[in-house]
């Protein structure tokens, strides 16, 4: 005996009065077109399929198919079960009338159609549907759609007091109860099988292989790699801004000093500060005094130099008068060298006296002639006898005279008027004359004008020439001139010797002066003879004093030198101590080390500062300029280090942000930027088991595929049972998706690389980060899981089935509508679709189930054949619908027609041979 | 069959998604990862439609999709024939390099390849006007058709030059076929890469 599905009955339900189907066994439903083949069949759907959003009914809607099936509270749907556990169950569903709503009931025992009719022929009405059978002895449960569903499927319902097992369908894994119904769905109808439902389901039913979660792999990567990326964004900060740090650590180290120094100078800085008014007042009074001290000498070093002076001129004078006398002397005593006696000088004064009288006596005559007069007066006398001898030797011959005989008279006459007598009495030697010319040229002038080239002179009114002197008178004249000659010549021979008198008197009276006054010299020599000895004496005394008088002067000169300089130096040492006292005034008023940093100072880490230290008042200003300068550096440095740190932060190095304070940050990130060699080590070790982390998930994908693959070929060994058609081969493959499995296996191979350790030591190679393959990898795998978010197995492959007809080579193809005849696709769904529902059942509760092939002439004999036994060992039973017989079959079944409703009664069954189940089985 | 409206689940990635294909452009799992999960998720929607609209969707599960038409453009046969040409040069190269023609998407084509390729068959590129510079323009052509894109000096090559490979293959079998041989064709890598088990 077969557990399963026994029998199909309709009653009042989808146009059919009465119908009865036999499950067990292969059916062929016959009955033309549109009779109600398929609104039979498609009855399972209540039965078998219960969630109303799963049914399908073609183009007919859910609601005209509750109406068309469920049209009164008589409409009934009843499926006769064998089951393990229980025996005989009918499972039921009926019309309430209201609204065509239905509900399920459920009965052990036999389906009886009679069970269903009252007394009078009616069909029982729901409403008295469990008080009638109770009456014929089936306590009836009933059950709302869901518990029927749960009920049907078995999935762990807790059952009523009393109430049988029905569970029908026992699947492998409770869990692929909406897979199952799903295909189941598709049973009835696999001939409109698609080849992405086969893969869905296939997907589905394998589901439980693959890894459950998604792989989000970009989590995932990012997960194990954030701290790897981190610690190596922190690693590329410190690198790249290694001089930074450098530089920040030279500041830090000098600040730890500053601190140092500063605490230990504060106290001292302090102490003298308190000091220094009293040490200024002090030595400023001091400067002071020694001030006017030094102008005071100065004062009066001037004054002795003033009166030096003055004496030194004085005795320059007096030896000079000194000297000169000196030297008079010396000049008298040449001169009188020769005189010892002061009357030989006495007696040649009187002696002159003597010489001068005598000749005043004899002067007093030779007065009375001035010889200068006399003189010009023969000179005179001189000239005139001259011309009168020249006149008297041309007498005969000259121009007077040739004038005369040689032109008229009047005209002679008139040039006789202009000229001068000399000229008239010139002789023959000195002109000569062409009276002719001179005649016509003087007849042409009208007289009485003479007209000579540029004057034209009236003569008419010049005297006429007297007649010329005779020789007689011209002799007598020269005998006259040279008598009064000689007298001429005595007079100045007497005058000329009182001249010589007179300048003798005065040459005489000359000596005189000249003895009287060599007298007076000699007694002048005869004074300065006398004070000679005391003379020298004096003058020794005034070259002593004047030398004195030089030395104190010099000695003034440098001690004048002295005091200028001290008071330069006492000026300088003033203003110094004055600038000293005004800049430490300054500094005062803007102490540095105000700033509430420096309260706690001493608290904070720094080096004790060893060097001794000492601070005079002299050097105050200088210690408290350092101090000031150290303050401020200090400050600086704080703000420095503080800028520097928020530029490292910008420039990614944040590591350490969160240290107590600024100060330990900054520590930590020099001690880090010394060890970046060990960091980088230790970098690529986190990176390495990083990419072991990461490679987890991908490697559960790759054995979920790798798992589903080999359950896909146990799947395919299940539908190569039988032969399909001519098909030699006939199976479904999972093609994987190369680009994403090898991206897989490249982070997979290189996880276990780096995993196995000593062969890939850390410095031969480069950086997993920058392994190009790696990368790429990475990038696919993140690529695509973001597609899709989330990467699964079902992302790695794809279903091909692969079809090769007998002799030829197999081929693949993405969809089987396509790959080859009608028939024999619908055979390869048939046969698929029937090998997944065996698949999802518990191979220790088989139950037998339907299937239902629309069309099924579309098949020949022997893909009938072999349909049927296949589906025999999937178990299930099949049911052909075509408008003619088959004899493949068991049973042929027509649809009768009673007055236009449908009608099937066993009686109208027929029962062939049994089949041989073994024809045509695959090899 | 009564016609339901068609409804489209997610029309955003959908208008995309007709933009490129509809320039004849090929979609690749490879290039476009994100629109080729919209097509893988709504193939039967988008084909439906597409195919309301005259076009039909050919979708490879090798990573790659697009219109087939009957009769392209004669901008497209002209390209398509240098998109061959070129093809057959890459292929034929590297054969002869010994690398297996299925990975062609590991290769990086540069410009180096493209000297080496014209080298080798200069009788052929020469008959077409055609040198290294040519097929670096061709390239072009096949990124904007979808069959390979730039990366790092280079172009690689998308799997919808599978398209050409298999028409080469074909053409290859069958020559064998005529001359008889017993082709040894299995030897060489399947290029889906897949789990092809024999049982
Ligand atoms: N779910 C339904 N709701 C309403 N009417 C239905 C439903 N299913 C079928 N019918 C009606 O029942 C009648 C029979 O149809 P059915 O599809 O069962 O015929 P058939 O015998 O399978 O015909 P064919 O050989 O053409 O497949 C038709 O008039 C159809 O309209
Ligand atoms: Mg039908």
């Amino acid at each position: 005996m077969e557990y399963g599905f026994q029998y199909l009955a309709l009653i009042g339900s989808a146009n059919y009065d009465r119908a009865i189907l036999p499950l067990h066994a292969p059916v062929s439903l016959i009955g033309e077109n549109n009779k109600g083949k398929t609104s039979l069949i498609n009855a399972l759907q209540f039965m078998l399929i219960i969630d109303q959003r799963r049914m399908n009914f073609g183009a007919h809607s859910l609601e005209r198919s509750k109406q068309f099936y469920f049209p009164a509270n008589t409409s009934y749907i009843l499926l006769e079960a064998l089951l393990p556990q229980t025996g005989v169950v009918v499972l039921g569903c009926v019309g309430k009338g209201v609204s065509h709503d239905y509900e399920y009931f459920a009965y052990t025992g036999a389906l009886d159609l009679e069970d269903f009719r009252l007394p009078n022929g009616a069909v029982v009405p729901q409403p008295r549907l469990v008080e009638h059978l109770a009456a014929r002895g089936h306590s009836v449960f009933r059950y709302t759609p869901g518990e029927f569903r749960d009920l049907v499927y078995g999935s762990g319902r807790r059952r009523r007091a009393g109430e049988p097992e029905f569970g029908v369908f026992r699947l492998e894994h409770a869990s692929d109860a909406k897979a199952y119904q799903q295909v189941l769905t598709r049973t009835l109808r696999l001939d409109r099988l698609t080849s992405d439902e086969v893969k869905s389901y296939l997907l589905e039913i394998f589901r439980r292989d693959l890894p459950d979660a998604d792989i989000d792999f970009k989590r995932e990567w990012d997960k194990a790699f954030a701290e790897v990326h981190a610690d190596r964004a922190q690693y590329q900060a410190a690198l790249k801004q290694r001089a930074d740090i450098e530089q920040m650590a030279r500041m830090h180290d000098e600040r730890l000093m500053l601190r140092g120094k500063v605490t230990a100078w504060r106290p001292a800085i302090d102490a003298a500060l308190e000091e220094w008014e009293s040490h200024y007042t002090r030595e400023r009074q001091q400067l002071i005094e020694r001030g006017e001290q030094i102008e005071k000498a100065q004062a009066q070093l001037l004054e002795d130099d003033r009166a030096r002076v003055g004496r030194r001129s004085e005795l320059e004078a007096e030896r000079k008068r000194l000297d000169a006398e000196q030297e008079e002397q010396a000049a008298l005593e040449r001169r009188f060298a020769l005189i010892d006696d002061r009357r030989m000088l006495e007696t040649a004064v009187a002696e002159a006296g003597k010489v001068l009288e005598r000749h005043l006596a004899r002067l007093a005559q030779a007065e009375g002639y001035a010889l200068a007069d006399l003189e010009r007066e023969r000179a005179d006398y001189q000239t005139r006898l001259q011309k009168l001898e020249q006149r008297l030797q041309n007498l005969d011959d000259n121009l007077e005279r040739r004038l005369q005989q040689t032109l008229p008279p009047e005209v002679g006459a008139k040039l006789a008027m202009l000229l001068c007598e000399d000229a008239l009495a010139a002789g023959p030697a000195r002109f000569e004359l062409d009276s002719a010319a001179l005649g016509r040229w003087l007849q042409d002038m009208p007289p009485p004008r003479l007209r000579l080239p540029g004057l034209d002179l009236d003569v008419s009114a010049l005297t006429p020439r007297p007649p010329p002197q005779t020789a007689e008178a011209l002799h007598r004249e020269r005998a006259r001139q040279r008598r009064r000659l000689r007298e001429l010549d005595e007079q100045i021979e007497i005058a000329r010797g009182h001249e010589a008198a007179l300048r003798q008197k005065q040459a005489l009276e000359q000596a005189r002066r000249d003895a009287e006054q060599a007298l007076e010299d000699y007694d002048r020599l005869l004074a300065l003879r006398a004070g000679s000895s005391q003379r020298a004496a004096r003058q020794a005394e005034i070259g002593q004093e004047l030398a004195q008088i030089q030395e104190a002067l010099d000695g003034a000169r440098s001690q004048s030198d002295r005091l200028r300089q001290e008071a330069a130096r006492n000026d300088r040492a003033r203003n110094e101590l004055d600038a000293a006292h005004e800049r430490i005034g300054r500094l005062r008023e803007a102490r540095a080390d105000r700033d509430p940093v420096f309260e706690y100072l001493p608290e904070l880490p720094a080096r004790p500062w060893l060097e001794p230290l000492a601070i005079t008042p002299e050097r105050l200003a200088d210690a408290l300029q350092t101090y000031q300068e150290d303050c401020r550096r200090l400050l600086e440095l704080n703000r420095r280090l503080e800028e520097h740190l928020t530029l490292l932060h910008a420039g990614g190095l944040s590591k350490f942000q969160y240290a107590e304070s600024p100060e330990e940050e900054i520590r930590h990130i020099i001690a880090f930027s010394q060890q970046l060699d060990k960091e980088a080590e230790a970098l690529e070790k986190k990176a390495r088991s990083a990419v072991v982390t990461v490679t987890a998930g991908l490697r559960e994908l790759r054995d979920g595929l790798g798992s589903f693959q080999s359950r896909l070929r146990e799947f395919n060994k299940l539908i190569g049972l039988r032969k399909l058609s001519d098909l030699d081969t006939f199976r479904i493959e999972a093609v994987a998706q190369t680009r994403l499995v090898e991206a897989i296996d490249v982070l997979i191979n290189t996880a276990e690389r780096v995993d196995s350790g000593d062969s890939f030591s850390l410095f031969d190679q480069a950086s997993v980060l920058d392994d190009a393959a790696v990368d790429r990898a990475r990038r696919i795998l993140i690529e695509e899981g973001e597609a899709r978010q989330g990467l699964k197995v079902s992302d790695l492959f794809r279903l091909e089935f692969v079809i090769g007809r007998k002799g030829e080579r197999p081929e693949n193809f993405a969809d089987l509508d396509s790959a080859a005849s009608n028939g024999t696709v619908l055979m390869a769904k048939l046969i698929t679709g029937l090998a997944m529902l065996y698949q999802m059942q518990n191979k220790n509760h088989r139950i037998r189930a339907v299937a239902y092939l629309d069309e099924a002439l579309a098949l020949d004999r022997a893909n009938q054949r072999s349909l049927i036994a296949v589906a025999e060992k999937f178990g299930f039973s099949l049911i052909f619908a075509s408008p003619a017989p088959l004899d493949t079959v068991r049973y042929c079944v027509p649809i009768q027609r009673v007055g236009g409703r449908n009608h099937i009664s066993s009686q109208g069954w027929q029962e062939l041979e049994p089949l041989q189940v073994e024809q045509g089985a695959a090899s | 069959m009564p016609h339901e409206p068609i409804q489209i689940k997610h029309p955003e990635p959908l208008a995309e998604l007709f933009r490129l294909l509809v320039s004849g452009r090929h979609l690749n799992r490879a290039a476009d990862a994100a629109l080729w999960v919209a097509l893988e998720r709504n193939q039967a929607d988008y084909g439906a439609l597409f195919e309301a609209l005259g076009f039909a969707l050919h979708v490879d599960g090798r990573g790659f999709a697009f219109f087939d038409s009957e009769e392209g453009s004669a901008q497209l046969t002209q390209n398509s024939r240098k998109l061959a040409l070129l093809f057959l040069v890459l292929f034929d190269t590297q054969a002869d390099a010994g690398q297996a023609l299925g990975r062609f998407e590991d290769w990086l084509i540069d410009r180096e390849l493209l000297e080496h390729a014209c080298e080798q068959h200069q009788e052929i590129l020469q008959a077409e006007g055609m040198d290294a510079d040519g097929l670096a323009e061709v390239l072009g052509i096949a990124v904007r058709y979808g069959f390979a894109r730039s990366e790092g000096g280079g172009w690689r090559l998308l799997p919808a030059v599978c398209r050409y490979l298999d028409h080469f293959e074909a053409l290859a079998a069958e020559c064998r076929a005529e001359q008889g041989e017993d082709d040894d064709f299995e030897a060489e890598d399947d290029p889906r890469g897949g789990a092809n088990e024999e049982e």
